[in-house]
């Protein structure tokens, strides 16, 4: 074949500049670690690392986010085994109080301390956390969650918002719990129903009752244990609550149960100190209602005792009614009924505000224990990513040099022998 | 006598040959120079009695060495090649900028969603939110730095395309020069070739095609004229056309090459008819990729601002009020053609505007549109695809398209106005953070739920959430639900609402309120709607018990709307609900990826294709030096040999002068 002069330039030069290119390519490669410099050396692995990349971004964040929600959590707890530390003293201190024959200087001991301890929970229920936020407010982190004293009751001013915090692309987790379900939605008495006494009322109790202040009950009847036999068959009271209405008559004392005006028996009970009242309605049609309460002491004529559905009774009202039960000055023998009757409901109350503390705790127990599932998850899927993102980008660092080797040896050859070539030339000997 | 004139013939001849070995040398690296070779013959010998007496040589001719068929297919080559090349340079810049990690949109869009989980971890935080409002500005700043660059990539297309018009109107007139030099030359010989010429007109020829794809026929008289696109006319003779730019018709943003007869009536080229060189090049990157990038760009930032904006403003912020907008977009685009009619006075020319469609915006698509109209019918074109749409009205015609905008017309609009609608071309331009207090950001929800504390049942309420912020409560008339046992029912829905009941899996039951105390029957742990507001109750209430759904109030902790909004970056909001933000930016880096690695590929093989076709051209065109110095050496000793004869011939004539 003919070859022009020109050719031999040309094509040495293109051969020259292909090389070059190359090796820069490798160079600029191998600099920067990575396999692509731009989308269009592998258009389709671009574009998955950047899903990838944003993929793991977010689990980064999550990663953060889990972090916050451990401190939240156990910032939480720590508060909430307080609670339950004060949940200790607080029981010796209803055994102490429920001693009938403490003397009302003995009592206010009890009550000054009792006092300190409600500010104490008070204090904890209103904590904050490291930025400034009531941990039990609800939504309403800049709002005191519970304000007022034991003598005005104690509000709260939350809401039943529960804050949460995104730990993984399915997973929102509670980092909060409002007051209202830690330390005020807690029922009273037996969960069920509670009892308590009455007023000595007229014979039968008149219904609906007169405005108060109302006479207490003149008897020693204390009110104690509340059973539910059967959680399946027990009817709320239609009016609100039962009220038990003892008569004595000729020095036997019987018991008439009422549904506001309505009287439940058909013939009244006969009453023995200790044994426990059936609640049931015997007039036709007789419907049991699978629970009883156990009064003891000597009731007077017309005295009343009251059984409430249970409802909701913050730890402070709990506290609160210990509190003015314990300051109680009264010494008769009725008074002393009536305290003891407090002081028990107050045991049972307490004993419900801790189970539910308890519970709260072990939720959060439960959720913590989630967030380090979630955690551990999160740290593998990390490390998947970042091996994803390292096979689609990261450049075979042996492969690369190897190339860049042969590359040179290439492109030096390619020079000499395009030196060599041009030197050619006729005119040399001419 | 006869000696001395066969060395005169011989002298002349070789001093010819030593003359175009000499133009050869000398040329050997002209561009586009084809080597000459001389045409050496016998003179016609004269007859005499002993035969024929040879009388010498003489030169015929000198001739290029010259392949019309080689040089065509060097033509054919190199445009493609001009043409992937013009390409590859435009959309690589775009490569470039999308290659870059730190630069691209995809880091800063995590950086802005991780922004919005700094809220979410802490909503009360001014510091957070500030955060969060500086990795939206930027957000926003990225969209626009990278739109930035793809504008001033297209203000260097509009202006490289008026240079090439430049280029093309100077070549076409030196080609219609050297035409009439031809022209000129040939007059006197027509059996001649003007070598030098040819070579030169070649060399414009081939210059011209680089820049546009070209076609030539040769006239009888010798003159070439040269044609381009669908056959429009270029040169004719030794007239030259010119080509000038300026905006388009459709889209005045949009520089456009015009073809200026000698006459000087200017006339715009349908861009599908130019193709091949530079100039076809960067017309079919502006149209298949530039566009459709800086779309693809826009529509993220206008779905984010539509998607994002519809959490927001479902949310409530700091100070208690309704989350507003978050991000503003521009609307769409609307260019009405220079062409349109201007409808006399007082009727209005046609204006048309569009806006996003709220319901469809994730059909938003890259395209661009055309509405046209006539004889009562308008017509809206998507560009990408040519899909055309119907109607009887333009706003009919947006909503049957379904593709992500609405349109509205006033004034007047005669047959064969157009308009040319691009809906996301401006989109990441626009793009703006609209919150300037970290205040405003609505982290919380609008609504809170509660149990009533007097409840005796187990019946709870979940935290509930909101679709719809038009019928929201007001703050301080909370709505109370109260459960009847005696009918399992629950009343106290708002007079007027419409509750829909939907059990887990269920189909929804419907209840029209029209009193306060109208039943809504309970089914546990089924959804209950009303209002835009949904909850769940579920457990078993007792009679009386109270459920209460109020406003938000002072509900700083609240952070539910802020994960809302941060669910948004894995939602698949766009192209139709099949992607998400950064799968629309994937796309968008893989479009331009492929393209890129596709245009560089073609290149490269088009250019193998032109360098092989050129090699074999100059294989036998091309001007070896070796070769030139051995012809050189043949006509040195041929001249020499001539000057010989003469010496004998005059030797000879003296010896016989000598005689006398």
């Amino acid at each position: 074949m003919r070859i022009s002069t020109s050719m031999i330039f040309a094509a040495g030069v293109a051969d020259i500049n292909r090389q070059m290119a190359d090796t820069v390519k490798l160079q600029q490669q191998i600099a920067a670690k990575k396999r692509i410099i731009n989308p269009s050396d592998d258009p389709v692995a671009a574009a998955q690392a950047l899903q990838v990349q944003q993929a793991k971004d977010t689990n980064d964040q999550y990663a953060t986010n889990i972090k916050y929600a451990n401190s939240a959590l156990g910032l939480e707890s720590g508060y909430l085994s307080n609670v339950n530390d004060v949940f200790g003293r607080l029981k010796e201190l209803v055994v102490q109080a429920g001693d009938g024959t403490l003397t009302p200087s003995q009592r206010s001991g009890i009550a000054v301390e009792l006092r300190a301890r409600f500010d104490g929970l008070l204090a904890i229920a209103n904590s904050k956390d490291a930025s400034g936020q009531y941990i039990f407010s609800g939504y309403m982190g800049d709002t005191t969650p519970f304000t007022g004293t034991v003598d005005t009751g104690v509000k709260y001013q939350g809401d039943d918002g529960q804050r949460q915090l995104q730990i993984s692309a399915s997973h929102l987790i509670a980092t909060s719990d409002s007051g209202q379900e830690v330390f005020g939605r807690i029922p009273n008495g037996n969960g069920t129903f509670s009892a308590t006494y009455g007023s000595n009322l007229a014979l039968p109790p008149p219904f609906p009752l007169p405005a108060p202040p109302l006479p207490p009950n003149i008897g020693t009847g204390s009110v104690g244990g509340t059973t539910v036999t059967d959680p399946a068959v027990w009817k709320a009271p239609t009016s609100g609550s039962y009220s038990i209405q003892f008569s004595v008559s000729g020095g036997v004392t019987t018991y008439q149960i009422y549904d506001g005006a309505t009287p439940l028996l058909a013939t009244p009970g006969a009453y023995t100190s200790g044994q426990s009242i059936e609640l049931q309605k015997t007039t036709a049609p007789a419907v049991d209602f699978g629970a009883s309460v156990t009064v003891t002491g000597t009731p007077a004529n017309g005295d009343t005792f009251v059984v409430s559905p249970s409802t909701s009774q913050s730890l402070f009202a709990t506290l609160a009614n210990l509190i003015h039960a314990v300051e109680g000055t009264g010494t008769t023998a009725a008074d002393v009924a009536r305290y003891q009757t407090d002081v028990k409901n107050a045991g049972i109350d307490l004993e419900n505000a801790r189970v539910n503390i308890v519970q709260a705790d072990a939720a959060l127990g439960g959720r913590m224990n989630e967030v380090d599932t979630v955690s551990s998850i999160n740290s593998s899927v990390d490390l998947q990513y970042q091996q994803t993102l390292s096979n689609l980008q990261d450049l075979d660092m042996v492969k690369a040099l190897t190339d860049l080797t042969s590359k040179q040896t290439q492109l030096d050859a390619a020079q000499k022998s395009f030196v060599s070539t041009s030197k050619l030339s006729l005119f040399n000997y001419l | 006598m006869s000696t001395l004139n066969i060395g005169v013939s011989g002298l002349n001849a070789a001093s010819i040959g030593l003359a175009t070995t000499s133009h050869n040398i000398a040329n050997a690296s002209t561009p586009g120079y084809n080597r000459q070779v001389i045409v050496q013959a016998t003179n016609t010998p004269v007859l005499t009695g002993s035969g024929f007496i040879g009388q010498g040589t003489n030169v015929e001719t000198v001739k290029r060495v010259y392949d019309q068929y080689l040089s065509q297919q060097v033509l054919t080559a190199q445009t493609g090649a001009s043409e992937m090349d013009g390409y590859y340079q435009q959309i690589s810049q775009i490569d470039n900028i999308l290659g870059d990690s730190s630069a691209g949109l995809s880091s800063a869009m995590s950086d802005f969603f991780n922004g919005i989980q700094s809220v979410t971890s802490d909503p009360s935080s001014i510091s957070a939110r500030q955060s969060m409002l500086s990795t939206a500005q930027s957000l926003v700043a990225r969209f626009q730095s990278l739109n930035g660059r793809m504008a001033e990539i297209r203000d260097g297309v509009n202006s490289q395309i008026t240079s090439e018009a430049a280029s093309i109107s100077s070549y076409a007139s030196q080609i219609a020069d050297v035409n009439r030099q031809i022209l000129l030359s040939q007059a006197g010989s027509p059996t001649q070739q003007p070598n030098d010429l040819l070579d030169q007109r070649d060399q414009l020829i081939a210059d011209l095609n680089k820049e546009v794809q070209v076609s030539t026929v040769t006239q009888s008289d010798g003159t070439m004229s040269v044609f381009f696109g669908n056959g429009q006319p270029l040169v004719v003779g030794t007239d030259a056309y010119s080509l000038t730019s300026g905006p388009a018709a459709s889209d005045s943003g949009k520089i456009v090459v015009k073809l200026k007869a000698p006459g000087g009536t200017t006339m715009e080229i349908p861009e599908s008819q130019i193709t091949g060189g530079t100039l076809g090049g960067l017309i079919s990157f502006r149209n298949d990729s530039l566009d459709s990038a800086q779309n693809a760009l826009g529509r993220i930032a206008i779905s984010l601002t539509q998607t994002f904006n519809a959490q927001h403003e479902l949310g409530q912020d700091l100070t208690g009020a309704l989350g507003g907008a978050f991000f503003s977009v521009g609307n769409p685009a609307v260019l009405a053609s220079s062409l349109n009619s201007t409808p006399a006075l007082p009727a209005l020319p046609a204006s048309i505007s569009a806006s996003f469609s709220a319901s469809a915006a994730s059909q938003l698509t890259t395209s661009d549109y055309r509405l046209s109209y006539s004889g009562g019918t308008y017509t809206l074109t998507r560009l990408s695809d040519n899909q055309s749409w119907t109607g009887g009205s333009a706003a009919a015609v947006a909503t049957a398209a379904n593709q992500g905008f609405d349109l509205s017309l006033t004034g007047t609009i005669a047959n064969g106005d157009s308009f040319k609608i691009e809906p996301t071309r401006t989109g990441a331009s626009s793009i703006s953070v609209a919150i300037t207090d970290a205040r405003n950001i609505a982290a919380a929800a609008p609504m809170t739920t509660a149990a009533a504390l007097a409840n005796t049942g187990t019946g709870s309420i979940s935290a509930g959430a909101v679709t719809s912020v038009a019928n929201l409560p007001v703050v301080g008339t909370p709505i109370t639900l109260t459960y009847s046992s005696a009918t399992g029912s629950f009343s106290g829905f708002p007079v007027g609402s419409t509750v829909s009941v939907t059990p887990q899996g269920g189909t929804a039951t419907l209840y029209t309120i029209a009193a306060a105390t109208d039943p809504v029957t309970y089914v546990t742990g089924a959804t209950i709607s009303f209002n835009g507001m949904s909850v769940v109750i579920s457990g078993s209430p007792s009679d009386k018990d109270k459920f209460v759904i109020q406003r938000n109030v002072n509900g700083v902790s609240d952070n539910r709307n802020a994960v809302a909004l941060g669910a948004l970056q894995a939602a698949h909001t766009m192209a139709g609900g099949t992607a998400s933000y950064v799968d629309a930016y994937a796309q968008l880096v893989s479009d331009i990826g492929n393209k890129t690695r596709e245009v560089k590929a073609l290149g490269a093989s088009q250019q193998a294709l032109a360098d092989s076709a050129v090699a074999t051209q100059q294989s036998m065109s091309g001007v070896n030096l070796d070769e030139e110095g051995a012809n050189l050496i043949r006509y040195q000793q041929a001249y020499q040999a001539s000057a010989k004869m003469i010496d004998i011939a005059s030797k000879l004539f003296d010896s016989i002068l000598a005689l006398g």
